[in-house]
């Protein structure tokens, strides 16, 4: 059994009481107060104390064939999306990230021990290293509540349920439900992104995925994201050849020295 | 009372309302625990002023309105947190660890009259790897925490497949250096440490391509087929280089110019490789030619000619051996921090992201 997200972005009404939720459930840390200009987005990016983050889209073009006098204000609420192939913990080497009995991505904050490659592995840039304690934090998919039978926190405080928690087969259902009917609306742009394997390989699906009205990037989101241990995989073939490579060289070099007169 | 802002470790006094932390979470402790999952993250140094962002956001996020759309420029992946201790690392790894391999192919080709480059090589290595673990652990989040590295054996994780690599070339290495102290019955076994260190050299100096090649950098992933290549050459070069450095015999020293001229000859080809890899994104390749990565990069382009363009200058001398060892080790420290610092430049434009995914995608992986 494996649990998500699916956050559909056309319900959200950038409240940013997911963001709230999660905080104070949690008991992240503040991050300062920030004013950055970039529309009602102050939080900028998910990171170490920021597990979810709503962005705010000021858009110069309509939505569908409504009328809303040429604008379009696009919100969204990302969090990590708990990849079914999850770069960090493919890359964490101390086994301190693991899976859970939920199907989340989990870092255990008594083990890790803040070699950050995790960080370089994600291909969405969630996980963060906290620079004073030197450890790396995400979202936990609320592991503690999901352990007494609640839902998370975010998916709990939503007002508008544009963050639905559940089964993730019954989310891609509801998911495919809900763009059929935005189709039907004339909100001809709804789709999903990374509802599963064959719409996203690179990860082969992403367990917290969304319903977007605009290009991936609009959204600070890859357009096609793949677990780095793809790339890693080739990497070593390499490797392999170069040693053997620099093996012949090292032989060589003895060889002819070992010819050269004294 | 209003000093404390510790990790919530108490109420500042005690009454209804007034428990609450100092530390950026303003939990009651009177009333709550501090018992969440990040409930033990360290406070971020907490500022009550309001931060402005006084830069103008000149681009609006909107696909429709710009071809190459982002969100307010913000960078997409989280810039690598590691610090100059990983490229000194990645050279001190590749000295210790080809300079062991060259070790182990003079000690099986020629036992006796390279015997001192022999010894020589080993605590080259075992020196080598004790710095190498002080570098890693200097870089931890919590250094305390470096035994957790061995924890687990994870095959997916290059750092992990690493961190055992180091161990045991580290192992190898000191029992070749120390078995020349012990009683005779023991020399077997300290040769045979010898062609282990050796072996496990090759492990050390070319993982560390394969582990900057799996990460989301784009410079780094793209170039995915000559990283190790280029750290293995780049190795070589080092190694043979830093030898250069030692007093050793006439075929000893022929050996070691050899090896360090082939060495800059594979690693400057490498260079060039995979800077031609990068540019098939031209905005991939971007940190290679501009930026003080940019910089380091092509003083590494002109450290290794420089440094081929004196071995190959005729006559021996003492003189010619140590510029040519400086060249050569400074190309090769130019290589590993050029190559660090590009991939720090590399995530932080998400636009390398964005067309590396856009361009390549119809492309098999």
């Amino acid at each position: 059994m494996a649990n998500g997200f699916f956050t559909d972005t056309t319900l959200c009404i950038g409240c940013k009481a997911c963001e709230v939720a999660c905080k104070q459930w949690n008991q992240l840390p503040d991050d300062g107060y920030h004013f950055t200009g970039m529309s009602y987005d102050n939080t900028m990016a998910l990171g170490s104390s920021t597990w979810r983050h709503v962005s705010f889209i000021e858009r110069p073009a309509p939505i569908g064939d409504a009328d809303t006098g040429g604008l379009a204000w696009l919100m969204a609420s990302d969090v990590c999306k708990h990849c079914a192939r999850a770069g960090c913990l493919e890359n964490c080497p101390t086994g301190a990230i693991i899976r859970t009995e939920f199907g989340s991505v989990y870092v255990q904050p008594d083990v890790c021990n803040g070699c950050g490659y995790c960080v370089s592995g994600c291909p969405f840039g969630v996980i963060d290293r906290n620079h004073e304690d030197g450890r790396a934090w995400k979202c936990t998919l609320c592991y503690d509540r999901q352990k007494d039978g609640m839902q998370p926190a975010c998916a709990k405080a939503c007002p508008t349920a544009s963050i639905q928690f559940g089964e993730i087969n019954d989310l891609r259902h509801r998911a495919r439900e809900r763009v059929d009917k935005l189709h039907e609306l004339g909100v001809k742009e709804a789709y999903l992104y990374g509802e599963d394997a064959a719409s996203q390989p690179g990860t082969e699906g992403l367990n917290a995925f969304f319903l977007l009205l605009d290009k991936p990037e609009v959204y600070n989101l890859p357009p096609h994201p793949e677990v780095p241990t793809h790339k890693g995989k080739k990497s070593w073939i390499s490797a392999g050849l170069a040693a053997i490579g620099v093996t012949a060289l090292a032989f060589a070099s003895v060889m002819l020295g070992n010819s050269a007169r004294e | 009372m209003t000093e404390q802002n510790s990790r919530g470790s108490g109420p500042k006094s005690i009454g209804f309302l007034t428990g609450d932390t100092d530390d950026g979470r303003n939990i009651d402790t009177t009333l709550g625990t501090l018992s969440g999952e990040a409930a033990s993250q360290a406070t971020l140094a907490t500022k009550h002023d309001v931060v402005l962002h006084s830069k103008a956001f000149p681009y609006v996020p909107s696909s429709q309105s710009q071809a190459s759309p982002s969100y307010y420029n913000q960078p997409l992946l989280k810039q690598p947190v590691w610090i100059w201790s990983i490229p000194a690392y990645f050279y001190v790894g590749g000295v210790a660890g080809v300079g062991a391999t060259l070790g182990a192919a003079a000690q099986l080709m020629a036992p006796k009259s390279m015997r001192s480059l022999v010894i020589r090589s080993r605590w080259v290595a075992i020196i080598g790897g004790v710095i190498s673990s002080g570098l890693l652990i200097h870089d931890l989040g919590r250094p305390a925490r470096f035994l957790n590295m061995l924890r687990v054996f994870r095959v997916s994780s290059p750092m992990s497949m690493g961190s055992w690599i180091l161990s045991a070339f580290s192992s190898a290495a000191g029992a070749a250096a120390l078995a020349p102290f012990g009683p005779k019955l023991l020399q077997p076994l300290g040769e045979a440490a010898g062609v282990l260190a050796g072996l496990f050299g090759l492990g050390l100096s070319g993982y560390t391509g394969v582990l900057i090649s799996q990460t989301a950098v784009p410079v780094w992933q793209e170039s995915y087929r000559t990283n190790p290549i280029l750290f293995l050459a780049s190795g070589a070069a080092a190694a043979g280089s830093f030898f250069e450095f030692f007093r050793l015999n006439a075929r000893e020293s022929h050996a070691v110019e050899r090896f360090a001229l082939m060495g800059k000859f594979l690693e400057f080809a490498a260079l060039l490789v995979l800077q031609a890899e990068a540019r098939r994104v031209s905005r991939v390749a971007r940190p290679l030619e501009e930026g003080f990565s940019g910089f380091l990069w092509r003083a590494a382009k002109l450290a290794i000619i420089a440094g081929i363009a004196v071995s190959v200058l005729p006559g021996k001398s003492r003189a010619k051996s140590v510029v040519s060892g400086v060249l050569g080790s400074a190309a090769s420290l130019f290589v590993r921090f050029g190559v660090f610092y590009a991939g720090k430049a590399s995530a932080r434009d998400p636009r390398a992201s964005f067309e590396q995914q856009r361009q390549l995608s119809g492309r098999p992986r």
